[in-house]
């Protein structure tokens, strides 16, 4: 199997839709996303944006449409299966795992790259022995990355917020994934902690050669670090661009502030 | 005017009013519990404790509102508490003028309970006799039952409190007792909290974490506790020339109540070995290898030339006598030898590693201690230890279910019954006769035949699969050399590739076949004879038993896969109630509810005496050894953090690449698995079994003892079990109440300390981790 170039998109939506029930949460989407960049997902409330997120990593299936991620079909697979595949992901609300240190978490992570069996572990065989110190390795190096090597025997849920959703984000990186998608990073912080958490996810594409995709609300961030933003509203795309193009898109700006007619509405629907 | 100062009276006294209600309540529930049945002597200090704890509470909520407040609130609550408690006196006695039978609408309060709390003589007491239906009056002749509440100033009935006989007796002078204890609770709550007694407590407690005097001191208990355990245990004499036993009396004699309490300084050794083990430190208290060595050496010599003194002193009678083997002698001094021997070489080789040394001495302290223990307990005592022991094996593998992978299993008891049925099939000597005199239906005794096939197929099937699968996998890697799937991101250490899904199947359908075509091939050939016709029924027995465990695990797991939390639960529940009910209604196959009888004790050949105790203790003590063994391998693995993830929230940890199926269904068989042999050491055990062993009961004491103990964790359910199936049995007279403590002690564990007794520690892996990445970076150059 050839492996992509970095010509070939890293993922592509093809017409996804996912519907409950009469409603349409995200309808007949196109997506592109190539490699090495940073791309953003905008919308108002309810415009779908986790929805498809949820589509990417496995949660829901799609009715319509395909997802190819380099290249391969991915919906219909399992979570865990997209994971292995190399989409790591992060989450609105923080879901870190109760009872378990900071580096068990991270640890957890590591897990979709690891082979020993159960019975491996009753056995301990050197092979066994070495891959988990490959993987504790890993794992402390990654919160070396994100700055919480000194936290890492306490438990992850009395961590303080900021910290968490950087463990959080160690926890997806420990999969090795090549595209990472992150629901709002920066939901519930101060200025400052939203500064450092852009300066994060632009080491991240710089420093270990990942694809972000991400959902955000703070525009200045999506403004000042995306690549390439898609806005969506009511399940559709309404724009797709870079930063400065979205911005002076008239829909888009009708979207989120509203028009006294309500004439985009009349003209989403005849498009 | 009167409305408001009723008021304030009642918000001055409102704490003593609400903590009297509840104690009221308590005082009534006890009585009707009819707590005093077994227990006379202590049925009075149990309903008189309910006020006084009430009184400390009321003075710590009350503390620095002044003695004089406290007071009148402790007042008011023993007074709420007697009129509740008279009131339900007041309603039975209405319902018996009435010709009610109380004891009919409340079968607990017994004549003994109202007694007790009246001092009118039991043979007074109700029923009333029927009233004539037409006059409406007592017959005449009949004695007319008396009230229980009967002012009665009788001396004899009187209450006796420290042994002053209190004149004012029965059921008032119980009332009165109530108000007593319940201001005598405030005083001594205010008497501590003036005397700082906390703080004090604290300040003792700190120290003695902190001292390094207590510290060590703890970690050397489990050899104090065992050394009490030997001063108490009399040691018999043989005289070979008069051929006659005596007795000597034990340094420490301990009476009548000898047995009881040597079992609880066994379970103290039990338990101090596991805290001396958790309190160890990184500590070589300053010594060299050598010194630190022959610490351990000398430890470890020392408990062994006990257990050689034990099994083979001459004038000992205990286990080398006359009357014992001598066979199993020889055999009991090899097995200690060879124990000694690999403790030896453990302790040389782990010693090496700086900071070893506290951990390494407390268990090989802690191990030896606990296999010496059952040399100084008697039959009856190590039947405890044991039935103690199996519970552990139980827990620890409902501890998988429950603890590691959070998934709540009721059904457990199915598995331990398979385990137990498997052994009972194959090695009941039982013979059902039918009413010609025939054997008829079940016939146990000719299973020997079966043990001799399984005996054979068990190896054969194991060599042919284990061949094919090497010869398969082999020729699979070699076809797809440079087969690596797009999707997969590159695992951390290249594992040798693994086959597809289907070509696994092909391979185990392959090794199914050629199994049976080699067995059946060899089958009846003087070579298969040779080998296995004295194959034991107790080995084929455990493996069974843990096949059977295993695939029945998965065969519960796979329809529930979907299920959670309650849903499970109730699913899992059924499942344990269609086991037990097979067993009970398959009478052809299981003996229904007359079970399976004559089930042998696997024993060395010829063995008696207290070897075949003993032999049983020693069986339990290693399934346990493995299981725990097992298990903290097994958590501290990938597998280990996967239950960890699932069982903290299923779809994030299935978004971290575990798949579910797989790790839900590994829970179920491995915990499955530990019930099996759990269920075959029970059976060999108790020698007869029958399906209403395997009752709910047994799942649910199982899940109490886990959660009690400590969810997660190995001591935790160690200690679970000494405090809910060891404690009980040792004290007798309390059973009748288990089901009450437990229930009392589950909901008090939740609210007071929802980890359990003693719970898992978080893992510390930073410094391996920091070691590791740095011994990377230099032997990758920095990169």
């Amino acid at each position: 199997m050839k492996e992509h170039t970095d010509h070939q998109p890293i993922l592509q939506a093809i017409g996804v839709t996912k519907r409950f029930g009469g409603l349409v949460a995200v309808g007949d989407l196109d997506l592109t996303i190539m490699p090495n960049q940073i791309a953003s997902v905008i919308g108002p409330n309810g415009a779908g944006k986790t929805t498809f997120f949820n589509c990417v990593s496995g949660f829901y299936t799609p009715e319509e449409g395909e997802i190819r991620f380099l290249g391969h079909p991915i919906q219909g697979l399992r979570p865990d299966q997209v994971t292995a595949r190399g989409i790591a992901r992060t989450y609105q609300n923080i879901h870190l795992f109760k009872g378990m240190t900071v580096l068990e978490n991270v640890l957890v992570g590591v897990h979709a790259n690891l082979r020993s069996t159960p019975l491996g572990a009753l056995l301990r065989l050197p092979i066994n022995n070495q891959e988990e110190e490959t993987a504790l390795a890993r794992a402390y190096e990654l919160l070396e990355f994100v700055g919480l090597a000194d936290v890492a025997d306490i438990l992850a849920t009395n961590l303080p917020y900021g910290s968490q959703r950087r463990l959080e984000i160690a926890r997806a990186l420990a999969s090795n994934p090549r595209l990472l998608l992150l629901d709002e990073p920066t939901a519930g912080m101060n200025p400052q902690e939203t500064e450092d958490t852009m300066h994060f996810i632009r080491r991240l594409r710089d420093e270990r050669d990942l694809t972000v995709l991400l959902i955000e609300h703070d525009m200045s961030v999506v403004m000042n670090i995306s690549d390439q933003v898609t806005v969506l509203d009511y399940g559709r795309k309404i724009s797709e661009g870079t930063p400065e193009y979205v911005q002076n898109d008239p829909l888009v700006i009708e979207a989120y502030l509203g028009t006294a007619a309500d004439k985009v509405d009349v003209d989403l629907l005849a498009s | 005017m009167l409305q408001t100062r009723i008021r304030q009276f009642i918000t001055s006294v409102r704490e003593g009013i609400s903590a009297g209600f509840i104690s009221g309540i308590l005082v009534i529930f006890l009585i009707l519990l009819g707590i005093p049945i077994n227990l006379r002597d202590i049925a009075l200090f149990v309903i008189l404790l309910v006020p006084v704890i009430f009184g400390v509470r009321l003075a710590r909520r009350l503390h620095g509102r002044g003695l004089f407040h406290l007071l009148r609130n402790a007042l008011v609550l023993g007074l709420v508490a007697a009129l509740l408690a008279y009131l339900l006196m007041a309603l039975i006695n209405r319902w018996q003028e009435h010709g009610v039978n109380v004891t009919n609408y409340f079968p607990s309060v017994t004549t003994d309970t109202m007694t007790l709390l009246s001092g009118v003589p039991a043979s007074e007491l109700f029923p009333n006799p029927p009233r004539d239906p037409l006059t409406g009056q007592y017959p005449e002749g009949k004695p007319l039952r008396a009230n229980p509440m009967r002012l009665t100033f009788d001396e004899k009935t009187g209450l006796e409190v420290l042994g002053v006989n209190v004149v004012i007796g029965g059921f008032y002078g119980f009332l009165l007792a109530l108000i007593v204890t319940g201001v005598a609770g405030a005083l001594l709550g205010w008497v501590f909290l003036a005397a700082r007694a906390g703080q004090r407590w604290k300040a003792a407690r700190a120290y003695l974490s902190t001292s390094p005097a207590a510290h060590n001191g703890v970690l050397l208990l489990p050899l104090a506790f065992f050394a009490l355990l030997w001063l108490t245990v009399g040691h018999g004499l043989y005289n070979a020339s008069k051929a006659t036993y005596s007795v000597l009396d034990p340094v420490i004699n301990l009476g009548g109540s000898a047995q009881e309490v040597q079992l609880l300084i066994g379970f103290g050794i039990i338990l101090w070995g596991l805290v001396a083990v958790r309190a160890a430190q990184p500590n070589d208290k300053g010594l060299s290898y050598p010194a630190r060595l022959g610490v351990c050496l000398a430890l470890i010599a020392l408990l062994i030339a006990v257990g050689l003194w034990r099994v083979m002193g001459s004038n000992i009678y205990f286990v080398a006598t006359s009357r014992a083997l001598r066979g199993s002698e020889t055999l009991s001094v090899l097995i200690l030898l060879a124990v000694g021997l690999l403790l030896v070489v453990q302790n040389a080789r782990a010693l090496r590693t700086p900071g070893r040394f506290e951990a390494q001495f407390a268990s090989t302290q802690a191990l030896l201690v606990v296999l010496l223990m059952p040399l100084f307990l008697n039959q009856g005592q190590n039947d405890v230890m044991t039935i103690v022991g199996i519970n552990i094996m139980l827990g620890l593998g409902l501890n998988i279910v429950v603890g590691y992978a959070g998934l709540l299993d009721l059904g457990y008891v199915a598995f331990f019954a398979l385990g137990a049925y498997a052994y009972a099939f194959l090695s009941s000597n039982q013979i059902k006769t039918g009413p010609d005199g025939q054997p008829a239906g079940l016939k146990f005794a000719g299973n020997d035949e079966m043990v001799i096939k399984l005996a054979g197929w068990i190896p054969i099937t194991v060599i042919v699969t284990l061949l094919v699968v090497l010869v398969g996998v082999r020729w699979w890697q070699r076809r797809n050399a440079d087969h690596r799937p797009w999707t997969y991101r590159p695992p951390l250490i290249r594992f040798p590739s693994h086959p597809s899904n289907g070509f696994a199947t092909l391979l185990t359908v392959i090794a199914i076949a050629l199994s049976v075509i080699v067995a059946s091939a060899l089958e009846g050939t003087a070579l298969y004879e040779r080998l296995f016709h004295s194959a034991s029924p107790f080995v084929i027995g455990i493996i069974v038993g843990i096949i059977a465990g295993m695939l029945s695990g998965i065969m519960l797991g796979i329809p529930v896969l979907r299920l959670r939390g309650d849903y499970l639960a109730i699913v899992t529940l059924g499942f344990g109630e269609i086991i037990r009910l097979l067993f009970t209604n398959l009478r052809d196959y299981t003996g229904g509810p007359q079970g399976v009888l004559e089930i042998p004790r696997p024993l060395p050949a010829g063995a008696t005496g207290p070897v075949g105790y003993l032999w049983m203790v020693y069986l339990v003590l290693l399934g346990v050894g493995i299981i725990a063994f097992f298990s903290t391998r097994l958590k501290q693995s990938r597998i280990g953090r996967a239950w960890s993830a699932m069982k903290s929230d299923e779809d994030i940890a299935q978004s971290m690449g575990i798949n579910l199926v797989q790790t839900k269904l590994t829970a179920f068989a491995i915990g499955a698995a530990f019930a099996g042999l759990g269920g075959v050491l029970f059976a060999a055990r108790q020698r007869n079994i029958y399906p209403n062993d395997f009752r709910l009961d047994v799942s649910i004491e199982v899940l109490s003892l886990v959660i009690i103990g400590g969810m997660g964790s190995i001591p935790g359910v160690i200690m679970g079990a000494i405090a809910l199936i060891g404690v009980p049995e040792v004290l007798r007279e309390l059973a009748t109440y288990r089901i009450l403590v437990f229930g009392a002690l589950l909901v008090a564990m939740v609210i007071l300390r929802p980890e359990g007794l003693l719970p898992a520690p978080t893992a510390q892996l930073r410094e391996r981790a920091r070691a590791l990445v740095q011994s990377r970076y230099q032997a990758g150059g920095g990169d």
